[in-house]
């Protein structure tokens, strides 16, 4: 027979092997009140015949016979045994029909089995039972029915049934709850995983909004899944910029070596279509270049090469290597390092993402515009800003030119591949630091870089 | 004549680089494996190697750390598709002079192996000249003829490496790896603008002009004629 699905969880074993150690003490303790009950009953018993059978003896002999028919008159709950036996076993006086097989005379009390003869009958009975050799040569055994002790276990084993079954079927009912109640939610879980597995990336884990740790799991699988979700959507995004980025310059020199075979009538025709086409195919390059190492600081994941680098010896030599080219375009160019923190970082890296940030300002700034390169600290980070009075972005294209490829409509007149702030922003995400553009005037990008500690 | 031994497995490429050296007056040398390669660079007679990265069954740069096991010490240029950061510097690590990534152009390529052919000796001289042009490593000082030419220190740098590889072509891509010391390629025209500012400097409009540009390729200190 093949058992229900719920009762092959870790959960229900667990409420059955539980449910059992429960049993078990509940059993141990009933058995020990038993025990302790029984034994003080019957130590009871004992003392009262021994001290029975020591009266008797005591007694004057004329008057033991009526003594004994009257302690057994007064015994409405028929439970005293008494018998006087004559040196042959036979009944001199008593309600026991002979002396008990196996009683020893002058012993300590005993269980026997009694046999008790009166008006209602003869009836087998369980007794504690003492004997007394008399000096006339008679036995008297004194006894006291123990059948109490026998009804009290009948009322411990009741009480055991009625308690034990009900809470034994109460946690097993319990441990089958739980256990189909993880069941459903695994189950549940497993069809989503399934599905997004198949290709549905929008799928999510159910979460039932309460603080458990099924509860948390979910909601950090479902972080997890945003994040898939959305790198996959941006590669996809990705591939078909490539594309059309690609198939631009392409089809340019494509046209274009085209047309000089046809039209073209001397070498330096042929000579100048040629250069054009190496144009094309040089920019068609560098594209390739410059996604393939943003696609490498992305995915690298060694900081290993990491050293303690000095913000503003950095912040200088880009500010060196910028100035002339700022300075034939009439712009100002402001370069302020008033701190000397470090961070922890790639030193060529942090160079190029400055530069790059440099490079678009003094593209886009006017001549006579002005650029200000700085790197304060304040507090535990430092901040790199460079800022410019060109034509900056609208607040909307605040998110979109971080991405690859995208160009604000102002720059579309001006060269440039549009992944430079992309790059920018891989790096600075590789050191675990956070680029920020300011609202203008001008454009302003700010890296924070969180300084480093020995 | 130089002799150059060209490691490379695409025919293609090889052929090409091949026309073009001999053009410029080089005997070369042609390996489509690592192994031939290795043979004949150990049997010795190349003054330079060009050694792609990626040859079938071996990598480039097990060649190069096999020959300077060997004391081989025959510059080497190491040509890559890999465009790898650190590829980079592992390249030049494991024992080659230079390295150029792929795609490349063919001027790139003849000037670089032109500079490891004639790579400035290690000398003690702490005064440098070309023609009238006169550098004092020491005072940090230029002078053409008695003129003396005030220089800012990025200045001075590019003017040294030029004046120790005097009737060299030197590429853009060179002068900003060898001066600057940056391993990425820059969007404006940064080396041409520091360029001028020198060249400006250095070549006064009524002297001969030392410092030429040579269109599309890079530029040539050279001593007056």
């Amino acid at each position: 027979m093949r058992l229900p699905e719920f009762t092959r969880t870790t959960t229900f074993r667990w409420a059955l092997v539980v449910s059992g150690a429960f049993a078990l003490c509940i059993l141990l303790m009933f058995g020990f009140v038993f025990w302790r009950a029984a034994a003080y009953m019957t130590d009871r018993v004992d003392r009262g015949i021994t001290e029975e059978a020591n009266l008797v003896v005591a007694d004057p002999p004329e008057r033991r016979l009526d003594a004994i028919e009257d302690r057994l008159r007064q015994d409405p709950r028929r439970v005293k045994l008494e018998g006087l036996f004559g040196p042959d076993g036979r009944r001199i006086a008593g309600n026991l029909e002979s002396p008990p097989r196996g009683l020893v005379a002058d012993a300590a009390p005993q269980s026997v089995s009694a046999v008790r003869v009166d008006a209602l009958g003869r009836e087998r009975q369980t007794a504690r039972a003492v004997a007394r050799r008399m000096p006339t040569g008679n036995l008297l055994v004194v006894a006291r029915n123990v059948d109490e002790v026998s009804e009290i276990a009948g009322i411990v084993t009741d009480a055991l049934v009625l308690g034990l079954i009900p809470a034994l079927a109460l946690g097993l009912a319990a441990g089958a709850f739980l256990s189909r109640r993880a069941q459903t939610r695994i189950d549940e879980v497993n069809r989503k995983v399934r599905r997004i597995v198949a290709g549905d990336l929008r799928e999510r884990l159910p979460t039932m909004g309460i603080d458990d740790p099924f509860d948390r799991l979910a909601a950090s699988v479902n972080g997890m899944l945003d994040e898939i979700e959305a790198l996959v959507q941006s590669i996809a995004g990705v591939g078909d910029d490539i594309a059309h980025d690609l198939r631009t310059p392409l089809t340019r020199v494509r046209v274009g070596l085209e047309r000089a075979r046809q039209n073209a009538h001397t070498l330096d025709d042929l000579r100048a279509a040629v250069d054009q086409a190496i144009v094309g195919l040089d920019q068609s390059l560098a594209l390739v270049t410059a996604l393939l190492r943003i696609a490498e600081i992305e995915q690298s994941r060694r900081l290993a090469g990491f050293s303690e680098v000095a913000l503003a010896d950095v912040v200088r030599e880009v500010g060196d290597l910028y100035e002339p080219i700022a300075e034939d375009k009439r712009i100002a160019f402001k370069v302020a390092t008033d701190t000397n923190t470090t961070v922890r970082g790639d030193r060529d890296l942090l160079f190029e993402a400055i530069a790059n940030l440099v490079d678009n300002a003094v593209k886009f700034t006017p001549q006579g515009g002005r650029i200000e390169l700085a790197v304060v600290g304040s507090g535990s980070e430092s901040v790199v800003r460079v800022g410019d009075s060109g034509p900056g972005i609208s607040a909307a294209e605040h998110d979109l030119v971080l991405r690859r490829f995208y160009r604000s409509d102002k720059s579309r007149g001006s060269p440039g591949l549009g992944l430079g702030l992309c790059l920018v922003t891989a790096i600075v995400k590789l050191h675990g630091f956070q680029l920020t553009i300011r609202p203008g005037p001008g454009f302003v990008a700010e890296i924070a870089c969180q300084r480093a500690y020995a | 004549m130089a002799r150059v031994l060209l490691i490379e497995d695409d025919g293609e490429t090889a052929s090409e680089i091949m026309a073009e050296l001999v053009d410029r007056g080089f005997a070369v040398d042609w390996a489509a494996t690592g192994i031939d390669g290795l043979d004949k660079a150990r049997s010795g007679g190349a003054d330079a190697m060009i050694v792609d990265r990626l040859l079938p069954g071996m990598d480039g740069l097990t060649i190069i750390e096999a020959l300077r096991h060997e004391h081989v010490r025959t510059p080497v240029l190491v040509l890559s598709a890999l465009g790898a950061i650190d590829d980079r510097v592992r390249g030049l690590r494991m024992g080659g002079d230079d390295y150029l990534t792929k795609p490349f152009a063919i001027v790139e390529l003849i000037a670089r192996v032109e500079a490891l052919l004639r790579r400035p000796a290690e000398s003690r001289e702490t005064i440098l000249r070309v023609g009238p042009l006169q550098l004092d490593l020491l005072g940090r000082t230029a002078t053409r003829g008695n003129r003396a030419i005030d220089l800012l220190p990025r200045e001075f740098r590019l003017l040294e490496y030029m004046v120790r590889r005097k009737d060299q072509l030197l590429t853009r891509a060179m002068l900003f790896e060898e001066v600057w010391n940056y391993k990425f390629v820059p969007q404006s025209n940064l080396v041409d603008v520091h360029m001028g500012r020198l060249r400006r400097k250095v070549d006064r409009p009524d002297e001969p002009p030392m410092i030429h540009n040579v269109r599309g390729e890079g530029f040539i200190l050279r001593a007056p004629a």
